[in-house]
């Protein structure tokens, strides 16, 4: 018996199989560098009281150049949502229609089988139903997809109000200042609490998978990985002849490494935030 | 301390320097023929129990006493050699009244007559070689009366004695502490005389106890005492909230006396108003009385940033002012809705009506005060919880599943049948 690859999406039956396109996996890789720079920077405000906020504070250089920082990644935060709905915008003017964006097989937008399949897994869990079989995106998915969304423009709009107060308070009342700290540092709470334990277990840590899956970084997967993780959607492309087409070779040795380079230290930090959020809390 | 008792001593045992019977009448006896010779001793065996007494003609000349002769000072000697002395106590307060006076009343007085260590005039004026506090030489002037106070103050063994107990803790470390601070080191690195040094606070010769309420530095006493140079600021602190509350006895909401100067400033480790020391410092001095406020601000930005170590964001003082601060309702306020625009723009210069409404000590805890932060705060908490929760258990009923599975799958399955 061969070791098992470290990564879930290297695993089993192969060819490889095209999953993400070159663009996805930039913007992800941006959300990564950016999220993490977020957290880190303001997670010593949030917490201002915990007894680690002051030494992460001089070890980011202080907290003028956390501020920096901090809105550095805002920036490219900013970046990646008008690339992402730039480049939506952009299928749809090369032909891609709307309903197929908004309802297609493909679509990030919950639908009835998402219910379905919700309610199917706890019934699975509990050992009363067969485990759910997804198509490209399971609801999952699309709760990460449409979480990033959400969170962008509620923590981004917040932290615009308290980036650059003076402007909007030509037009808001200054007590909107106030209701923009505790939204903002409320959502990032519940964004970094939410990536960090649920979406890792979800995308790696659960036992099929640990202790990581690099797809969204090589673009790429076994199919046994597509069997298991999308079988509907694997059964769909069979059909309309489609695998050939999504043929991918292997990840190259240098992409690989430099994939779980970043994949476990984007790990290893977020969960060094849970248990700073922990200490904080229970402290 | 060897030093003091052997003054002291020369005080008291009343060096006999010359006879005259009466001020104005003749004859006039030479001291100086004896006292004038280096090798005048008393005693013949050259033990330690030898007194020197010669005093150089040079110190008299130089002493601001340098009018007087000796019988002025040295009085009831007789004549004869040795002279027959009926009173060795050389009497200053013939002259100096007043000071005389208010040492006799001080805490020096006292523990001179019980314990014979305390410093009389002699111990911090000199014998014969007195100058006068304007004199660079003398030890009383400004720049030299710190290590003067600091010669029995930072002596252990009297800081040992006398200020034992632990409400005079802050005495045993007075001097050291000052010369690190603001006005030690106006003294000591900038030379600057006007700046306070120990009797200006303390009192040269009536030097008592902060306890007494005659004393100098009693709570009581302070606004007057730091107002003698800080003129400005005591006439605004006295017009302020705290000066009013301080002198009518009111106390705050939460049951606290108004502060004096030192309540914020500190006695001995008074520092610079614009020291990341200070700013820091000081909101734990306003928060120790004003405990709500000093909770909820560091709910804020200000707060949060501050309580980090950074310096610019808005302290207390920096809304309020550093002395002139008084209740909202006060229309001469720098928090009064009127003022609140000016107030803000010092630090935030595009700030209009709208932004000073912010609330700097918005708590989200209070519904009835800040209902609209108390709902925003209910709704993102209920959110993270709600969101947590149900993925929470999501995932632990599906890792639940996965073991149940895998356990079940082992035990159907013979080991090496597997894939």
């Amino acid at each position: 018996m061969t070791p098992q690859p470290l990564d879930a999406a290297s695993r089993g039956e192969q060819p490889y199989l095209w999953r993400f396109t070159p663009l996805q996996r930039t913007l992800h890789a941006m959300v990564i560098v950016s999220f993490l720079g977020l957290v880190i920077t303001g997670l010593p405000l949030r917490f201002a009281y915990a007894p680690w906020a002051r030494v992460l504070v001089r070890g980011l250089g202080g907290l003028a150049a956390a501020g920096v920082i901090h809105r550095m990644c805002a920036i490219i935060t900013f970046g990646y949502f008008a690339a992402h709905v730039g480049s939506l915008i952009y299928r749809v003017a090369r032909g891609t229609s709307w309903k197929r964006i908004l309802w297609g097989p493909d679509s990030m937008v919950p639908q009835g089988k998402d219910v379905r399949d919700l309610i199917g897994m706890f019934k699975w869990f509990l050992g009363r139903g067969p485990r759910p079989r997804f198509e490209r995106y399971s609801y999952m998915e699309k709760f990460d997809y449409l979480a990033v969304f959400w969170g962008v423009a509620i923590i981004g709009f917040s932290g615009l109000l308290l980036w650059f107060p003076e402007f909007f308070s030509r037009f808001l009342p200054g007590w909107m200042f106030n209701v923009a700290t505790i939204i903002h540092g409320d959502e990032a709470l519940l964004a970094m609490s939410f990536i960090f334990t649920i979406h890792f277990f979800n995308v790696h840590l659960r036992p099929e998978k640990f202790p990581i899956d690099l797809v969204i970084f090589t673009g790429r997967a076994t199919t046994e990985y597509l069997k298991d993780e999308h079988p509907l959607e694997y059964e769909r492309r069979r059909e309309a002849g489609a695998l050939e087409r999504l043929s991918a070779p292997p990840v190259s040795r240098l992409a690989y490494v430099w994939s779980i380079i970043l994949g476990f230290a984007s790990l290893g930090l977020g969960i060094l935030v849970i248990v700073l959020v922990l200490w904080a809390v229970l402290h | 301390m060897r030093t003091c008792t052997r003054l002291f001593g020369l005080l008291v045992a009343g060096v006999p320097l010359g006879w005259a019977p009466a001020r104005g009448q003749a004859p006039v006896v030479q001291c100086e023929k004896c006292h004038g010779n280096r090798d005048f001793i008393t005693g013949k065996s050259g033990g330690p129990q030898d007194t020197s007494l010669y005093v150089p003609a040079a110190i008299l000349q130089e002493s601001r006493h340098r009018g007087l002769r000796c019988s002025d000072c040295h009085q009831g000697y007789e004549a004869g050699y040795p002279h027959q002395v009926a009173n060795r106590v050389v009497p200053c307060q013939t002259c100096h009244e007043a000071e005389g006076r208010d040492w006799q009343a001080s805490i020096h007085a006292a523990n001179a007559e019980s314990q014979g260590d305390a410093p009389n005039c002699v111990r911090c004026h000199g014998s014969h070689s007195v100058y006068g506090a304007a004199d660079r030489r003398s030890p009383t002037h400004p720049l030299n009366v710190a290590a003067l106070c600091g010669s029995c103050h930072a002596d252990p063994r009297i800081t040992g004695t006398y200020f034992a107990t632990p409400g005079k803790a802050q005495a045993r470390t007075a001097v050291a502490q000052y010369f690190k601070t603001v006005h030690g080191n106006a003294l000591t690195r900038d030379g600057l005389v006007v700046s306070a040094t120990c009797n200006d606070c303390h009192g040269a010769h009536k030097v008592l106890p902060a306890d007494s309420a005659e004393s100098s530095v009693n709570r009581h006493n302070i606004p007057a005492t730091c107002g003698a140079c800080h003129v400005g600021v005591a006439e605004v602190y006295e017009a302020s909230a705290h000066g009013q509350a301080y002198r009518s006895g009111r106390k705050n909401n939460e049951g606290h006396e108004a502060p004096v100067c030192v309540d914020c400033h500190t006695a001995h480790g008074i520092v610079r108003a614009d020291q990341p020391q200070w700013l820091l410092g000081v909101v734990a001095e306003c928060g120790s009385c004003h405990e709500h406020l000093y909770e909820t601000y560091f709910e804020t930005y200000h707060g949060k940033v501050t309580r980090l170590g950074f310096t610019l964001a808005a302290t207390c003082a920096d809304c309020h002012t550093a002395h002139d601060m008084r209740p909202a309702s006060d229309p001469r306020s720098s928090v009064f809705p009127a003022n609140r625009v000016a107030t803000c723009a010092r630090c935030h210069p595009a700030a209009n009506e709208n932004f000073a409404r912010y609330r700097p000590h918005g708590d989200p805890r209070d519904r009835a005060r800040y209902p609209v932060l108390f709902w925003t705060w209910l709704f993102m908490t209920l959110l993270l919880a709600g969101v947590m929760l149900f993925f929470g258990t999501h995932t632990l009923l599906w890792l639940t599943r996965i073991v149940i599975d895998r356990v079940r799958g082992a035990a159907a399955e013979p080991p090496g049948t597997g894939s």
